[in-house]
C-alpha cells in the first residue's frame, strides 16, 4: 500500500491572550504530535469529544492551519515546506466538505456557480468545459440538472451536503476532508449521504479523511480509524480491530458511551464503563497520561510519565495497562 | 387507570402564507409516572410542537391548539388560564431544551436562575433558594458545586450547562419532565452522562420522562413505550422493544435500518428517499406514501388510522392489508 498522507509529529500550537501586559506569551497546545498514515483509496476516521484536536489536526494536515512542528507527506512530497505558489497547485488535489450545510454555501450564489467556482480560481479546462463537469458533477451527487439556476435556500440540508460533495469533487481531488459531514443532517437523511460518499469513495478512487464524533457513522465510513484525547491519538489501527477489542481505556469507554439498538431499558442496560467529568485543560496538561484522571485503570505510574505509542497486535495504542 | 399525562385527540394548527397548516392531528399519547416515553421521528414531524403545546408554550397567534385535550393528573391543561399554565409549568410539568447556550440567560449565574426557578413555585428566602441550588447542582453531579453556582453559563461546558438545564428542571420535582433532544449539541460520553443521570432522577423522583429524539438508539437505551411521529401524527405506538424488534409501518423499520451501527460495517445503509413533505402540500392519503417502497393505490387516496393489525398499533394501510 502507497501512503497518501503522512503526518509526523504534527504539532499545533495556539498563542492565547497574555495574563499581564508585559507577562510572557501563553500557549496552548491543541495538536501534540501527532502522526498517522492515510492510505490511497482508504477512509481515516478520527473519533475524540469536542476539544480532542480531531479538527485542527486534519486542518494542519492540509495547511489551514499552521503547525508549529513536524511533517505532512503528501504522495511524498512535504506540504508544510511548500512555498505559496507550490501549495496552491497541490490544493486542487484537496478538498473539504464541512460540518453545517448552511452556512457553507454563499446564499446569493447559484449552486452551478458554487460548485464551479473551485474550478474558475484554479483554472481547470475551458469554460465550456466546467459547465460540462458541473453538469456531471451534479448528475453524481444525485440532483438534477434542472436544479443548476437555483439558490441554496431552495435545498433541503441533504441536498445542500449533496451541493458541498460537487463542489468538492470539482477540481478532480485525491484527497477528501471530511469534517463531521453528516452531524448537522436527520438520521434518514444521514444514511443517503454516507452512501453517497461509500459509492464515490469506490467509484473515483477518493481517500478520506473523515472526522465525526459518532461511532457508528466511522464505523460505517472508515477503513482506519484514530482515536484522540487532548490532541494526541491514544490509539490507532484498522477499524474492526478498534471496534471489536478496543485496547485503549478511553476507545472502550468512547464505545460504551454510544447509543446502540442492542441495549435496552427493558433488559436493565447499566453501562459498563462510565466517563465522569472533563477532559483536562490543554492549556495545563497532565504531565503523565492526560487520560489518567478519568481512568479506572489509572496507576501512580500514569499520572507520573506519558505513555508511549506501541503496537499491540493490529493497533498502535498510547497506553501503560492497554487490554 | 388514568394516565399522568394524557394526551387525546390533539390538533394544533399554524397560520402561515399558505394558509391554515395543521400541525399536529389527531395526536394521543400518554405517559405513567415513572415511565419514559420516546417520541421519535425526523425534524418536522411534530415531536417538538406536542411538547410546546403540553407546556402551553403553542405562540398563539398564529398557532392554536384546535382541538383535543391534554390532561394532566386529571386537569384539562388546553383551556387553562395564563395565570394556572404559569403555577403548573416549572412545578408540575418542566422541560429541558436542546440547546442549553441559548435556553439559560447570559448575564446571570446559574445558581441565580436555578434559585429564580424554586422561587417562583415555592415560598423561601433567596438565601435559602440559592442553597437548595447548590444541592441541586451537586445532585446532577457537578463538581465543586458552590463554586460552579456563581459562574456564567458562558463559563461552563455544554455538558455542565445541560446538567444545570436539568437541575433548574427538576428543582420543583416536576410530575412530568419533557427532555426535548437532551443531548443533541453534545458529545457521546456526555450523551450517556445525560441518559444515566436522567434514568437515576427518574428513580429518585418517580417522575414521567417525555425523551424528544431522532435517534433509534437512544430510545433503545432509555425508553420504556415509544411513539413514531411522522408529519404531524403519530404513525405507530408501542412498547419500546416492540417497535425495535418488530417496527410495522414502513417509516419506523426506515428510522431503525438507517442507522449506521456499530456492530456491522460495509454494507449499504438502507436510506429512506426524500424528505419530510411540507405540510401545506400534504394531500389526502398517507403522508409517507412518496417516500415508501410499500405504496399502493389506496396511500394516495385515504389517510390510515393508527390501529392494532395484529402485532401493535400501525397507521399503514400495507400492514393492513398484510402486504408487509
Amino acid at each position: 500500500m502507497t501512503a497518501l498522507l503522512r503526518a509526523e509529529d504534527l504539532t499545533v500550537r495556539f498563542r492565547l491572550a497574555k495574563q499581564s501586559l508585559f507577562g510572557p506569551p501563553v500557549h496552548l497546545e491543541a495538536v501534540r504530535a501527532v502522526s498517522f498514515t492515510l492510505e490511497k483509496g482508504r477512509a481515516l476516521g478520527i473519533v475524540g469529544e469536542s476539544g480532542s484536536g480531531k479538527t485542527t489536526t486534519a486542518m494542519a494536515a492540509i495547511r489551514l492551519t499552521e503547525a508549529a512542528g513536524g511533517k505532512v507527506l503528501f504522495e511524498g512530497e512535504d506540504l508544510l515546506a511548500l512555498d505559496d505558489e507550490a501549495m496552491r497547485a497541490r490544493r486542487r488535489d484537496i478538498q473539504l466538505i464541512f460540518q453545517d450545510p448552511y452556512s457553507s454555501l454563499n446564499p446569493r450564489a447559484r449552486v452551478a456557480d458554487i460548485v464551479r467556482e473551485p474550478m474558475d480560481l484554479m483554472e481547470i479546462g475551458t469554460p465550456a468545459e466546467r459547465d460540462a463537469r458541473v453538469r456531471e458533477l451534479f448528475g453524481l451527487v444525485g440532483l438534477r440538472a434542472d436544479q443548476l439556476g437555483l439558490f441554496p435556500h431552495q435545498f433541503s440540508g441533504g441536498q445542500r451536503q449533496r451541493i458541498s460533495i460537487a463542489r468538492a469533487l470539482s477540481t478532480n481531488p485525491k484527497l477528501l476532508v471530511c469534517d463531521e459531514p453528516v452531524s448537522a443532517l436527520d438520521v434518514a437523511i444521514q444514511a443517503q449521504i454516507l452512501n453517497l460518499l461509500a459509492r464515490l469513495k469506490e467509484e473515483l478512487g477518493l481517500s478520506y479523511l473523515f472526522i465525526s464524533h459518532d461511532l457508528g457513522v466511522v464505523r460505517h465510513v472508515c477503513d482506519d480509524v484514530a482515536v484522540m484525547y487532548l490532541g494526541k491519538i491514544v490509539e490507532h489501527g484498522p477499524r474492526d480491530a478498534i471496534f471489536d477489542a478496543p485496547q485503549h481505556p478511553y476507545s472502550q469507554a468512547l464505545l460504551a458511551a454510544a447509543p446502540s439498538l442492542k441495549r435496552r431499558k427493558s433488559e436493565g442496560y447499566v453501562r459498563p464503563m462510565k466517563l465522569s467529568g472533563d477532559p483536562p485543560s490543554p492549556i495545563r496538561p497532565p504531565k503523565g497520561c492526560a487520560f489518567a484522571d478519568r481512568c479506572p485503570k489509572a496507576q501512580e505510574l500514569c499520572r507520573d510519565m506519558p505513555p508511549e505509542p506501541h503496537e499491540e497486535g493490529a493497533l498502535r495504542v498510547a497506553c501503560h495497562f492497554p487490554g | 387507570m388514568t394516565a399522568l399525562l394524557d394526551i387525546n385527540d390533539l390538533r394544533v394548527t399554524f397560520n402561515t402564507r399558505y394558509g391554515e397548516v395543521t400541525a399536529l392531528d389527531s395526536v394521543s399519547l400518554n405517559v405513567n409516572a415513572g415511565e419514559t416515553l420516546g417520541v421519535v421521528g425526523e425534524s418536522g414531524c411534530g415531536k417538538s410542537i406536542t411538547a410546546l403545546a403540553t407546556m402551553g408554550l403553542i405562540p398563539s397567534p398564529p398557532g392554536r391548539i384546535a382541538g383535543g385535550s391534554i390532561k394532566l393528573a386529571g386537569e384539562e391543561l388546553t383551556g387553562a388560564s395564563d395565570a394556572r399554565l404559569r403555577a403548573l409549568r416549572g412545578a408540575d410539568i418542566a422541560m429541558i431544551f436542546q440547546e442549553p447556550m441559548t435556553s439559560l440567560n447570559p448575564v446571570f449565574t446559574v445558581g441565580d436562575q436555578i434559585a429564580e426557578a424554586i422561587m417562583l413555585h415555592q415560598k423561601v428566602s433567596a438565601a435559602q433558594a440559592f442553597k437548595d441550588a447548590i444541592a441541586l447542582l451537586d445532585r446532577v453531579g457537578i463538581p465543586s458545586p458552590a463554586e460552579r453556582a456563581r459562574d456564567y453559563p458562558h463559563q461552563l461546558s455544554g455538558g455542565m450547562r445541560q446538567r444545570v438545564m436539568i437541575a433548574m428542571a427538576v428543582s420543583c420535582r416536576p410530575k412530568v419532565l419533557i427532555a426535548d433532544e437532551p443531548t443533541t449539541a453534545l458529545d457521546v460520553t456526555v450523551q450517556a452522562q445525560i441518559f444515566d443521570l436522567l434514568n437515576e432522577i427518574q428513580r429518585e423522583f418517580g417522575a414521567a420522562i417525555i425523551l424528544i429524539t431522532h435517534d433509534m438508539g437512544a430510545i433503545s437505551e432509555m425508553a420504556d413505550r415509544v411513539a413514531v411521529m411522522y408529519a404531524g401524527r403519530v404513525i405507530e405506538q408501542a412498547r419500546a422493544d416492540d417497535v425495535l424488534d418488530a417496527p410495522q409501518h414502513p417509516y419506523a423499520r426506515g428510522l431503525i435500518d438507517c442507522i449506521p451501527a456499530l456492530g456491522k460495517g460495509e454494507t449499504e445503509l438502507r436510506e429512506i428517499p426524500g424528505v419530510v413533505p411540507p405540510l401545506h402540500l400534504l394531500g389526502a392519503g398517507c403522508a409517507f406514501a412518496d417516500r415508501c417502497a410499500h405504496k399502493f393505490a389506496r396511500c394516495e387516496s385515504e389517510k390510515p388510522l393508527l390501529a392494532d393489525h395484529g402485532h401493535h398499533p400501525a397507521a399503514c394501510h400495507a400492514v393492513e392489508e398484510g402486504r408487509i
